[in-house]
């Protein structure tokens, strides 16, 4: 059976190529089946792309200018202290309620601070999926806050879902560090 | 008569050609055509046994892939394989025949400085006939991207529909430090960083039409959209609106995206003009709507929502406007992507303490596991014919980019060492 399997596909074609000379409209392409040989054979060319890689290879890292502008622009402040979750979950429990009664109050008595919330979640899950959570945790945390008295205008949020853990071990301990929110001073 | 005859015989052409449609990618040893793949011999100039190592390895590493060939060991090789012979005449098929070889690919190359020519041929053995042969002419540095052609060219005439091996793999690594977006060959060789955003690059996306890729960057301080020109590199924000800009797709058209915004203070799903405009919002609901996937008709996306409590895949038909689930008892299923012929789609499911890839038919029957054991993999996509899927693994410590067939065998890892890697996207046909 396996060793019919290519004259299988071929039979029916060759028969139809001797068959149907005249009466086959669109002739059978030339190079695939002729047989011509060695130096003389037109077989379809195929001219490979050669500028375009090294072009791109040179673009690739011309683009450095602004490294400024990343991730962490944002600055820890002593007096504000982080709020932790459960497994998908932005659920605030009572350590959080608490925590943030203590962060509103700082908040408050800083009129001048601007405050980005950032939710992070631990890797388990889609990256996507996470974002959302990420997000879903620090607005959570904002509306509790602002529930507490503190100005909206003072509050920003951020998600980095599972994108920057605090502990990059695998395992519960690891895990339960990662799934957070921060407060932290906008610049 | 000999109308008749004709007729007859293209009838039974007909009635054959599903024969030929059913060789599919199966477990080596079901199936494969025995095949020696002979070492490609030095035609005019001077020998290089590099660029013949890189022919050979590329072929050999691509057909063993596909899963259609058990190729012969070379060390069986007689006479015929140190012979140049490239037409059907000059090739000794009694001696490929003693073998058990039912294919043999032959080929030559002539090295010029930095111009490679490079002829190759697949003969069938049992009928002693040429099935396709192809001369490319190009620069040695090129020399892989031939042999992928060529190794697509194989399955073209073998199956009727070519092979992916000459398409690009995208995928996200942190090799430098920062995650950033890098494009690869389908074997994992050549890999080339496409961002220097040095902030947090995420989810890549090829649009369908033109060699463009979309992803999210954390670089202006929020998680925005961008597209950007492969070879020309030109880049530009698609879509910055307040949080998430994420999960970008084009359309199988290339004329809108589908995305996942939280301007409104929850993620919903959004349908965006190319140029970044508003187009229709397309989800209404409490919970996270995350991770759009378009069918090849461009009228229904697959999605992933918690609206029901744990995150399922939902079908959402973007002409009744009808939601329909579908993933059952589970706790977490993620980003799902629907094949390129729209006969299934597949899947990340965590169950057991790790994330394994799935696939089910679009109207949730036939659901199979294609990954098992130790470790998280995620983010499945298909290969621009289906027959393959490339998603992230974390089995070996580190995330890392792996290959393996729509049926879950011949699994092997292609991103490079250093950093973790996670988050491909296959480009459609380059």
């Amino acid at each position: 059976m396996k060793t019919k399997l290519l004259t299988h596909l071929l039979l029916p074609l060759a028969l139809v190529a001797l068959i149907l000379p005249g009466c086959a409209k669109k002739p059978a392409p030339k190079p695939l089946s002729s047989d011509l040989s060695g130096s003389t054979y037109q077989a379809p060319v195929t001219s490979m792309p050669t500028q375009d890689v090294s072009g791109f290879r040179q673009q690739a890292v011309s683009d450095g200018a602004n490294a400024g502008d990343t991730v962490l622009a944002a600055v820890p402040v002593s007096g504000l202290e982080r709020i932790m979750f459960d497994y998908d979950a932005f659920t605030l429990s009572a350590k959080a309620q608490e925590i943030l009664t203590r962060n509103a109050a700082y908040i408050k008595a800083n009129k001048g601070l601007k405050v980005v919330i950032e939710g992070h979640c631990d890797e388990r899950g889609s990256d996507e999926y996470n974002l959302s959570l990420g997000e879903r945790r620090a607005l959570a945390a904002k509306a509790y806050l602002v529930s507490l008295g503190v100005a909206d205008s003072q509050l920003t949020i951020i998600s980095y879902g599972e994108e920057l853990p605090l502990d990059r071990s695998r395992g519960e301990s690891g895990y339960s560090q990662n799934r957070r929110a921060e407060f932290k001073a906008v610049r | 008569m000999n109308r008749y005859f004709a007729l007859l015989t293209l009838l039974l052409t007909l009635l054959a050609t599903p024969a030929l449609a059913q060789i599919e990618i199966r477990g080596p040893g079901q199936q494969a055509i025995p095949a020696a793949l002979t070492p490609f011999l030095p035609q005019e100039g001077a020998p290089s046994p590099q660029v013949a190592a890189e022919i050979e390895a590329v072929l050999r590493w691509d057909l063993e892939l596909s899963g259609l060939f058990s190729l012969i060991d070379p060390k069986a090789f007689l006479a015929d394989a140190a012979r140049i012979g490239l037409a059907s005449t000059q090739v000794d098929f009694a001696e490929w025949q003693m073998l058990g070889a039912e294919a043999v690919i032959k080929g030559a190359y002539s090295v010029t400085g930095d111009q490679l020519v490079l002829e190759a041929r697949l003969f069938d053995v049992v009928s002693r006939r040429l099935l396709t042969g192809r001369r490319y002419v190009g620069k040695v540095k090129d020399v892989r991207q031939m042999a992928h052609s060529f190794a697509d060219q194989i399955l073209l005439s073998l199956t009727s529909e070519s092979g992916p091996f000459s398409t690009r793999i995208a995928y996200i690594s942190n090799s430098s430090g920062n995650k950033e977006l890098y494009l690869m060959e389908v074997d994992g060789h050549d890999p080339v960083r496409l961002t220097n955003h040095r902030s947090i690059v995420l989810n890549p996306d090829f649009s369908g039409v033109g060699k463009e890729l979309l992803f999210t960057s954390y670089k202006a301080g929020n998680p925005d959209l961008y597209r950007k020109e492969i070879y020309s590199g030109k880049e530009a924000k698609l879509s910055s609106r307040q949080g998430l800009n994420t999960g970008g797709r084009y359309s199988p058209s290339g004329r809108e995206l589908a995305l996942t915004l939280s301007k409104d203070g929850n993620s919903e799903l959004y349908l965006l003009g190319t140029d970044g405009s508003e187009r229709k919002r397309l989800t209404n609901e409490w919970g996270i709507d995350v991770d759009p996937s378009w069918n090849p008709a461009g009228d229904k996306l697959a999605f992933v929502s918690d609206r029901q409590g744990n995150p399922h895949i939902f079908i959402l038909d973007l002409v009744s406007g009808k939601t329909n689930r579908l993933t059952g008892n589970s706790k977490y299923n993620s980003t799902p992507a629907w094949s390129p012929k729209g006969d299934r789609i597949a899947f990340s499911r965590l169950e057991g303490g790790s994330f394994n890839i799935f696939t089910i038919r679009p109207d949730g029957s036939d659901e199979r596991q294609l990954t098992f054991g130790g470790g998280n993999k995620e983010h499945p996509r298909w290969s621009p014919d289906g027959r393959f899927l490339v998603y992230s693994s974390d089995k070996e410590g580190r995330k890392a980019v792996f290959i393996m067939r729509a049926d879950g065998t011949g699994s092997v890892r292609i991103s490079p060492p250093g950093g973790d890697s996670n988050h491909p996207a296959w480009s459609g046909t380059w």
